[in-house]
């Protein structure tokens, strides 16, 4: 899966803007969107929020995740805890991405969001390297991994799975070679 | 006992402070939590001495030119006074001392420490001390017998105790205060005095007295006004008056021997009082506060007392005669309500008439010194001790004791000591004018305005004075960015214009400004100076004209583009005003309000076309101690205003004009302090826009507040049960479709589709209350909802009464149902005139012509032709209002409605879209013609009729065209009970019924045959 097509999933979900026009429901069909009031927030996924944006129809408000003390939160606990802990949005680091690259002047302290928000997703993605590792490294054939996101799991998996790929490849060789070997040794 | 609160002064930084005066009462002298202690000379001794005496400073103690401190270092230091030097070191605690004073003669100083200790030390050898051990917790405070041969001190353990210092035990104790750890939790410093005879314990909100040796409670004082804990109380030098501090900041001075309050100062900000001292001539009281101030009382009463002995009873006298003598003080009745958000500087003019400037002067030869000289003295320094279990005789015995039985007091006075303080209610301080929708004048970022239109923000810092202008809907308008020079500060905006005023200065006079960016011509501006000495307070924008209220009680009009209209005078200050459409809402000051009420007046205007008044200046219901916070009109044009309980009330146009409570914004809240901010209010949809404000009364400008929307919601009973809610739900929709009403009568377009909705969810609820009632066997209400029900859905009723069995409601229903019937027809004539540009408007919409409503009602001039232009201008705008022109008034800040005068509307509409005559006819005459040929095509019946309409007669014709202008109006009607025909119809299918029921059916078919009927009688 590319990650753009994460980033397209992560376009459905709801944010809340204020709009500057006014305009009647929409009925689309994904449900019906509005109605829009000037000054009135609303509720609409974020590919349309990202668009009304761009024509400057609207400002975007953050998500209440977005915020800096629950970021520092969020990052002490990931931090803290060996496991992965709950994250605030199943999108975050594409939301983060999104709005703060079309929208930061409506986000205030962007910048420090921006850095929060890239420190969780690194403490994750060490934490998932960490026990990829051990994985491999304990021979295990199971794993569970929990509060994974979408984006995450795609970082990894063709990565991981080609390699344990290759491993079993190298692994399920070394047998036939060794008894092979061995045969040839009986000869 | 008129005295004057003299304005404070900062005396230290914040925090605990304590204050006493010099034995011949030259100087003040303060001490605080910077750790000096400052000698004043007066309250207006810009340089006062100080002596630093330690890091903080907890207690000082004064007498004989010793300044003993409690200092935070755990000692209590000696002073020399007024020099300021150093002379050793009293005694030493564990932890700091909390309170030390002198004993009578000064010759030993107490000391209560937080160590659970009190120590009675010698001032002359500091080895000779006395420790009183029995407090299980801090001491808060200590009070020396005059007599010297007991100590009382009270503690955080509760308890207030009475020592003998020379056995160093407890005599008694009381528990009589809350419990705490610590000094600084203690609700109440708990300040002790002692006058000979009486011990004084501030408990809560009480002083309770105690007698000397008997130790029996004689007597409580207590204040009405006083709602929070008393803090420190002291004696005044001649023992008559003890005068006392509390948290919250208020003094009090009671008479003892009447028990009455003489005297009640608040503290000008309700900081707690926590140190109080009676000047030794007993004629003024300095006290400090938590926040380091310093303030006196002055001119309490007029002479020395305690200090000679000698013709010193004239002294009580004098002061009690000159209180009786003067008019209740009203010192005490403009003090400030410190909760409120608009009351900065609210009355400051409003200052006491009552300072008596003879109270100085008639002092000792008023009243020539009698014999009673040794009276006086008895009563100061009385050994015999007193027992009487009864305040009253104890009283009387302290006051005339055992000599001669005169009292000090005439009979007469104390009959009625006179009510020396006013304790009537009291006036409320008048809420200033203001601008719905601003925050505060005394922000550097504020919001000046924030209406459904946009948004006006004022910036007065150092780099810049600037106002901001943005709108919602950027269709509008683009932002604006103004520099402030001229000081605006007030502000209103609405689809047209800005306007703005600033208040006028010695050199500027109040200026009005108003950016009309609608204007169609290049000058976008126009300014007014008004004439000297009148301010603007108020100003509001309607369609096409601007109102503002001035400060020498006139409303001026202006057109918006700034000819100067009518003027009036308003009954009173304006308190705000507010615009919409053609109406004009006015609040003022209809008298003074008295304790926390504000005396409001309303009055309504409308303009255009029919000018009248709606409401002629009838009281504001607002919630009790509130003030007006917000006044409005509702996006379709009812009146509205919140008070700062949070309480919505809307004008209930069908009601008689009265204001129906239609939501409490503070119910929605999670914390107590926290408020919403109106921003506006609509109909249709049901949402009171604001902005929800954590702990404060208004949003600050950053960062950006985001706009929340509440529902309404009817204060009825029982809003739990099913019942409730569907009475609440009914009446709400009826309250709130109530502008549908008023707008059609004041010709405005009108949403039809929504109103028939309306009605039709009315009727909805009305039919399952009736269900629900039926279930219940209460077929009275039942009878009594049906009464509210229209026709149609009587029916309805009548079936569903039968189908369950009710014969006796069915026929109860029935004949309710006949009677509306027979009340219809008997409304018929009237509701044609009525109906008429509701019928109008409907046919103009019909047409598919939907009008761009963002031009915000500019007057056209020529409708048809004009919104096809301006729609084939404005797409967008028409596809949001074309689209859907049922839809509008779910937009309407966007786009207010225009007013329609009716008859340009008659000249387009009526003949160009009406039903002809001919149309008429052939209505009626269809059913002659298809009998005549059955197997006729339409457009055949139609030729056939045209011609033999031709054949009638010239003024038959013409009736026929009479009747299809007069009958217009019916038309709705006429669909709306064909419609319910078709219903009852569809359910007549499907089964039998009870005999009275087709009776009832058959009614709906044949009312539009006794319609026309009816028209043809007419012409």
């Amino acid at each position: 899966m590319d990650p753009s097509e994460v980033e397209f999933l992560a376009e459905k979900e709801v944010v809340k803007i204020i709009p500057n026009f006014s305009l009647d429901k929409i009925y689309l069909i994904g449900g019906d969107l509005g109605p829009f009031n000037p000054g009135l927030p609303v509720d609409v996924p974020v590919w349309l929020a990202l668009n009304l944006k761009q024509r400057q129809k609207c400002r975007i408000v953050p998500p209440e995740w977005m915020d800096v003390e629950k970021l520092e939160e969020i990052r002490e606990l990931e931090r803290k805890e060996d496991t992965f802990t709950p994250v605030p949005s199943p999108y975050y680091m594409e939301l983060t991405k999104l709005l703060l690259n079309h929208a930061s002047d409506n986000i205030p302290k962007a910048d420090e969001i921006r850095t929060l928000v890239k420190d969780i997703w690194d403490t994750r993605i060490a934490k998932l390297r960490l026990s990829a590792d051990s994985f491999i490294s304990q021979q295990e054939a199971h794993a569970k991994l929990d509060n994974l996101t979408l984006m995450e799991i795609n970082t990894t998996r063709s990565f991981l799975l080609d390699t344990l790929n290759c491993m079993y490849k190298l692994r399920s060789n070394l047998q036939p070679g060794s008894s092979g070997g061995k045969a040839q040794d009986h000869q | 006992m008129p005295c004057e609160r003299k304005p404070m002064r900062y005396g230290h930084s914040e925090g605990h402070t304590d204050v006493c005066f010099d034995d011949a009462g030259k100087y003040i002298v303060t001490c605080g939590s910077d750790g000096d202690v400052r000698i004043w000379e007066s309250l207006d001794d810009d340089d006062p001495k100080s002596i630093n005496v330690g890091e903080k400073v907890y207690s000082l103690a004064l007498k004989n030119g010793k300044l003993v401190t409690a200092a935070s270092n755990n000692t209590v230091q000696i002073h020399t006074f007024p020099e300021g030097d150093p002379d050793g070191i009293l005694t030493r605690f564990t932890t700091n001392a909390t309170h030390i004073t002198y004993n009578r003669s000064g010759s030993r100083v107490a000391a209560g420490s937080s160590d659970f200790m009190v120590k009675v030390v010698e001032m002359y050898d500091s080895s000779q001390q006395k420790t009183l051990r029995g407090h299980t917790a801090p001491i808060l405070s200590v009070t020396f017998d005059p007599k010297d041969e007991f100590l009382a001190s009270a503690s955080c353990d509760g308890s207030v105790a009475v020592w003998k210092i020379e056995e160093q035990t407890q005599v008694t104790s009381w528990p009589l205060l809350q419990k705490s750890n610590d000094v600084i939790n203690a609700k109440s410093l708990c300040r002790l005095a002692w006058q000979p005879k009486l011990l004084a314990v501030p408990v809560e909100t009480t002083v309770q007295l105690y007698q000397r040796d008997s130790w029996a409670q004689v007597g409580t004082l207590s204040d009405d006004l006083g709602t929070q804990a008393i803090n420190v109380v002291a004696w005044s030098p001649c023992g008559k008056f003890l005068a006392a501090g509390s948290i919250g900041g208020l003094l009090t001075v009671w008479d003892v021997e009447s028990k009455l309050c003489v005297e009640r100062q608040k503290h000008e900000k309700g900081y707690t009082v926590c140190g109080l001292a009676w000047h030794p001539s007993g004629g003024q009281i300095a006290y400090t506060d938590t926040e380091g101030c310093l303030g006196v009382l002055d001119g309490l009463s007029s002479s020395s007392s305690s200090s000679s002995t000698t013709a010193s009873s004239t002294t009580t006298k004098v002061s009690l005669w000159s209180y009786m003598k003067t008019p209740a003080s009203y010192d005490d009745l403009f003090d400030d309500d410190d909760d409120r958000p608009m009351d900065e500087g609210i009355s400051e003019g409003a200052r006491s008439p009552a300072k008596n400037p003879g109270d100085e002067d008639d002092d000792d030869d008023l009243i020539p010194a009698t014999g009673r000289a040794r009276n006086r003295s008895a009563f100061l320094d009385d050994e015999n001790s007193l027992d009487t279990g009864s305040l009253k005789q104890g009283l009387d015995k302290f006051v005339d004791d055992d000599d001669a039985g005169s009292a000090i007091v005439p009979p007469a006075a104390v009959a009625a000591p006179l009510r020396p303080v006013y304790d009537g209610p009291m006036p409320t301080p008048p809420q200033k004018a203001f601008q719905p929708g601003s925050t505060p004048a005394h922000l550097m970022h504020r919001f000046m305005m924030w209406n459904s239109v946009g948004i006006v923000r004022g910036y007065n810092d150092d780099q810049d004075n600037a106002i901001d202008v943005e709108f919602h809907d950027t269709a509008v308008h683009h932002a604006m960015h103004l520099t402030n020079s001229l000081g605006h500060t007030v502000a209103d905006l609405s689809q047209e214009a800005v306007l703005l005023a600033c208040p006028g200065t010695d050199e500027l006079a109040s200026k009005l400004q108003c950016l009309h960016f609608s204007s169609w011509d290049t000058n976008k501006e126009w300014m007014v100076d008004l004439p000297k000495g009148e301010d603007v307070q108020a100003l509001c924008l309607g369609q096409g004209w601007a109102a503002a209220a001035t400060s020498a009680l006139i409303l001026r009009l202006f057109s918006i583009g700034g000819v100067q209209r009518e003027l009036f005078s308003l009954p009173g200050p304006v308190v705000c005003i507010a615009g919409h459409g053609e109406q004009l809402l006015v609040v003022y000051h209809r008298g003074t309000g008295f304790d926390g009420e504000q005396a409001l007046g309303v009055q309504l205007l409308q303009f255009g076309q029919k000018r009248r008044q709606v409401i002629h200046g009838e009281p504001l219901p607002l919630s009790r101690k509130s003030h007006l916070s917000w006044l409005g009109f509702t996006a379709e044009g009812t009146p509205c205003f919140i008070d700062s309980e949070g309480v919505v009330r809307l004008l209930n146009r069908s009601l008689g004009n009265m204001w129906t409570p239609v939501c409490n914004t503070r119910d929605n809240c999670k914390g107590k302090s926290d408020h919403y901010w109106m921003v506006g209010v609509h109909e249709n949809p049901q949402q009171l826009r604001c902005i929800p404000c954590k702990g404060s009364r208004y949003p600050p400008t950053l960062p950006r507040p985001a706009v929340a929307v509440l529902p309404f919601k009817l204060p009825l009973c029982q809003t739990t049960t099913e019942k409730g809610q569907m009475e609440e739900q009914y009446w709400r929709s009826v309250l709130l479709h109530n502008h549908y009403g008023f707008l059609s009568s004041s010709g405005y377009e009108i949403d039809e589709e929504g109103q028939s909705q309306a009605q039709k969810e009315q009727q909805e609820l009305l039919m399952k209350m009736f269900a629900l009632s039926c279930k219940l066997e209460r077929e009275f209400r039942s009878v009594e909802l049906a009464e509210l029900m229209t026709q149609n859905v009587v029916t309805l009723a009548i079936r569903y009464a039968s189908r369950s069995h009710r014969m006796a409601l069915a026929q109860r229903l029935s004949d309710l149902a006949l009677e509306k019937a027979n009340q219809l027809q008997g409304e018929e004539p009237q509701e044609e005139e009525e109906e008429e540009p509701l019928q109008y408007t409907r046919r103009n919409t019909g047409s598919g012509l939907g009008r761009s409503g963002s031009a915000g009602g500019q007057n056209r001039v020529t409708n048809v032709l004009d919104s096809m232009m301006s729609s084939s201008k404005k797409p967008t705008a028409l596809l949001s209002s074309s689209g859907s022109t049922g839809k509008l008034n779910k937009t309407p800040f966007l786009k207010p409605l225009a007013p329609r005068p009716k008859t340009k509307v008659q000249h387009n509409s009526v003949y160009v879209r009406h039903k002809s005559g001919f149309q008429l006819w052939l209505e009626d005459n269809r059913r002659i013609i298809l009998a005549d040929n059955p197997d006729l095509e339409e457009t055949d019946v139609i030729k056939e009729a045209i011609g033999r309409f031709r054949t009638l007669s010239a003024d038959d014709r013409l009736t026929w065209t009479e009747r299809a202008k007069g009958q217009s109006g019916d038309v709705a009607d006429m669909k709306k009970r064909k419609r319910g025909e078709e219903e009852s119809r569809g359910d007549k299918n499907g089964q039998s019924e009870a005999d009275e029921t087709s009776a009832k059916k058959k009614k709906p078919v044949d009312t539009s045959a006794k319609l026309s009927a009816f028209a043809f009688n007419k012409n």
